[in-house]
């Protein structure tokens, strides 16, 4: 992300969540956080304890952030936020808890006056981590169509092209859906199940081979004695923890789209 | 294999699919997969982690350092660069792609006191990574990066409370303090945890090839095989070729080493220069009385005493001066005594220090910022004193001081003075990059002192060639040693690698 990327996501962020943006300069950008976004990404906990329980008048902080350092004399001015920074990472933070189920329909302008159906989707956005002493990570959006129970993997770059709003567009009406999302979501899930079985999992062979040929070097170090010292274990414990391959699956967000 | 679901986004969802809402925005939604997608790590392979360091100018070796350290190490390696090439900033990297890819969250860095600071600002600032420095009663328990001193950590109640922890990966840096198994740091690093470990030196060896077994087991137990298969292969009493050969590339396996030579950097030369010295009549008179010592009394007997005594000789009057004075105390035969004490009336008479001289004159060659490296407090007191009397101004520098400190000494030497004297335990923890001028002044029995000093000089962002001077006095201790330290720097090249010029290169 390039210092422009950063500064228009910042105000995209803070327009979408209410926060006043006070000034614009193109590379530093004041803004007056709300008492929600103060909490979400300031880190004070107990400043807003303190301020609960004695009833004061909230005072949510002000922040000026430097998105371009290199166009500013005064590094005082503000604070520096860039790709990396902690507070860049709390505001996707705070982006995901603020962007994790949606409810949308899809508009079109032709065809005004007559009557349209829209048929129900179900979609979650997943992530799955391959862990062991390496990582690996593949999003998969599954959208799933609630009348006929048929899944389309990419779905969100689909959805993501048309126009969409939260409000059902004048002249049209919702097909009833015939499985229920929760339903819908326990299919996706063992869907999302059947794809991880079915990949290539010579990751988790290899980190298998990695740890046992560490294993059998360890062994050799204490080959021969009667009672091995406590460090054998914990060296032990030490490479499973390492090598020991694991899957984690992880929903980023999702929703119900009604589509043409 | 069992696959981990986290997050209740199931049990929300159909929470508010009952309730119709509240619903989030479209914005935010499509925002929050983006960022997702763009922070998604697509391959095993590769480093993710140089695009979140904006604050840093991450150099070609550093980056494939820890490339390999990650891929072909699987993340226990030693990181053995040269000094100067920024292995601070590889473990750094090491550890920053690890954390991006979640697998590693707790880090314990062990390191001289004299680094802590640096160490917690370079990853606050550079790496973003929220460290902090350990004082007495950080409850550690609730940071995840912790950056503590050796001495502390291996000391009750410390050591219990790191015990408890469960770190994902150990940083040592100055790892060479490890090298003796014996000694309690090194028995508390064993019983350490570690998953994944990195182990800091630019000297993996410093006098034999024992020092590397016991650092490789620390790190690897079992790598260079236990005690005895690795003395029945490798000692030194039985070196041959091939034994050095199969332990260089075994070393290898677990070990990455830049040589300034391999950066690609362009780098200044390293001027080294033995520089003899003859003693006056009268210092080689005292030198000599000094030696025969040992046939005179019992006191002088070991033989640890006569080195000591010899090498302050061959540095200077005062520091000679404050060793005899106080074995007189410890109380002798009376002719035993006499001769002491005809010793010490000779010592002070001795007006010319032939070794001072020599140093006044390279400082008068060179015109420029010179570093003098002493090995005693008296000769460094001396020195200053000397050089005032010739009208060239210095200031002092020794290990033991604080962080504000050491900067100001820096700053007095960069604005003010010409000189810069240092003992030895200086030879950690401050850069001096605008300087070129490095008088060893004393020789140390260990090679990688000398490369240590050199270091401070001579690395990154240094843009002058860098002159080294080893003084040695003629026919006296000082010539064995430079005999011993040329045969330490061929073990260790024969089993590390080649090393940059320390000594005078034999033809």
């Amino acid at each position: 992300m390039y210092a422009e990327q950063v500064h228009d996501y910042l105000k995209v962020f803070f327009k979408e969540t209410n926060c006043d943006i006070l000034s614009d300069e193109g590379y530093m950008l004041s803004v007056q956080l709300t008492t929600d976004m103060d909490k979400r990404i300031m880190n004070r906990p107990f400043y807003w304890q303190y301020i609960e329980a004695t009833n004061s008048t909230p005072n949510p902080a002000r922040l000026n952030l430097i998105t371009d350092r290199a166009k500013i004399q005064n590094q005082f001015m503000g604070e520096i936020i860039h790709f990396g920074s902690g507070r860049l990472h709390q505001i996707f933070k705070a982006t995901k808890e603020l962007g994790s189920f949606v409810k949308m329909y899809q508009h079109s302008n032709g065809n005004k006056g007559k009557q349209q159906m829209l048929t129900p989707y179900f979609c979650v956005n997943y992530k799955v981590s391959y862990y062991c002493d390496q990582t690996k990570e593949v999003i998969y959006s599954l959208g799933i169509n609630l009348i006929n129970g048929e899944i389309e993997d990419n779905f969100h770059d689909f959805v993501s092209q048309l126009d969409l709003k939260t409000a059902i567009p004048d002249d049209h009406f919702c097909l009833q859906y015939i499985i229920k999302p929760g339903r819908a979501l326990e299919r996706l899930d063992s869907m999302i199940q059947n794809i991880i079985q079915n990949d290539d999992h010579s990751w988790a062979e290899e980190a298998k081979k990695r740890w046992q040929k560490e294993l059998e070097v360890l062994d050799f170090f204490y080959d021969g004695m009667e009672d091995k010292p406590e460090s054998y274990e914990i060296e032990k414990k030490g490479l499973k923890d390492r090598f020991n391959p694991r899957i984690k699956v992880e929903i980023i967000n999702g929703g119900l789209f009604y589509l043409h | 294999m069992i696959i981990e679901r986290s997050s209740n986004w199931r049990e929300d969802f159909i929470q508010r699919f009952e309730q119709d809402g509240p619903w989030d925005s479209w914005t935010l939604y499509n925002k929050s997969y983006e960022i997702e997608k763009m922070n998604l790590i697509p391959e095993f392979s590769g480093l993710q982690a140089p695009k979140f360091l904006t604050n840093i100018q991450l150099l070609p070796h550093q980056v494939e350092a820890a490339q390999t350290v990650i891929e072909k190490m699987n993340g226990k390696a030693i990181l053995a660069d040269e000094v100067g090439l920024g292995k601070t900033i590889e473990a750094g990297l090491i550890m920053k792609e690890y954390m991006i890819r979640g697998i590693v969250k707790k880090v314990l860095i062990l390191v001289p006191a004299s680094l802590q600071n640096q160490w917690v600002t370079e990853l606050n600032m550079r790496f973003f990574i929220p460290a902090v420095a350990y004082r007495k009663n950080t409850p550690i328990e609730h940071y995840d990066v912790v950056v503590m001193s050796m001495d502390t950590a291996k000391k009750s109640p410390h050591r219990e409370k790191i015990y408890e922890q469960d770190y994902d990966m150990i940083i040592i840096d100055e790892a060479h303090k490890l090298k003796n198994h014996k000694t309690q740091i090194y028995e508390f690093v064993q019983s350490l945890k570690k998953k994944f470990c990195l182990l800091l030196t630019a000297t993996p060896i410093q006098n034999d090839i024992f020092e590397i077994f016991y650092l490789v087991s620390l790190l690897k137990p079992g790598h260079l095989g236990n005690y005895e298969s690795f003395q029945a292969t490798f000692s030194t009493t039985k070196t041959s070729a091939d034994g050095e050969k199969y332990l260089k590339e075994l070393v290898n396996q677990v070990m990455v080493r830049n040589r300034r030579q391999d950066t690609g950097i362009e780098w200044t030369s390293r001027k080294v220069e033995t520089i003899p010295i003859q003693y006056t009549p009268e210092e080689r008179e005292v030198y000599d009385m000094i030696s025969s010592l040992k046939t005179v009394s019992p006191v002088f007997s070991s033989s640890f005493t006569m080195v000591t005594l010899l090498k302050e000789m061959c540095s200077s009057k005062e520091a000679t001066f404050l060793t005899l004075n106080k074995m007189i105390q410890k109380g002798m035969a009376k002719e035993e005594r006499d001769f002491v004490e005809e010793i010490l009336a000779k010592l002070m008479k001795l007006e010319i220090n032939s070794k001072a001289e020599k140093v006044m004159e390279i400082i008068e060659n060179a015109n420029d910022k010179v570093i003098i490296f002493t090995e005693y407090r008296a000769t460094q007191a001396y020195l200053q004193w000397y050089l005032y009397t010739k009208g060239i101004s210095s200031v002092l520098f020794n290990g033991k001081f604080s962080k504000s400190k050491r900067d100001w000494v820096k700053q007095l030497f960069r604005q003010r003075d010409q000189v810069l004297i240092a003992t030895e335990s200086g030879g950690e923890g401050i850069n001096l990059q605008f300087c070129h001028h490095v008088i060893n002044y004393d020789l140390p029995w260990n090679p990688m002192k000398l490369e240590q000093r050199i270091g401070r000089v001579h690395r990154l962002g240094q843009e002058e060639d860098v002159h080294i001077y080893n003084l040695a006095i003629e026919n006296t201790i000082e010539q064995k040693i430079l005999d011993l330290l040329g045969s330490k720097i061929d073990v260790f090249e024969k089993v590390v690698g080649d090393l940059d010029d320390i000594l005078t290169r034999k033809a």
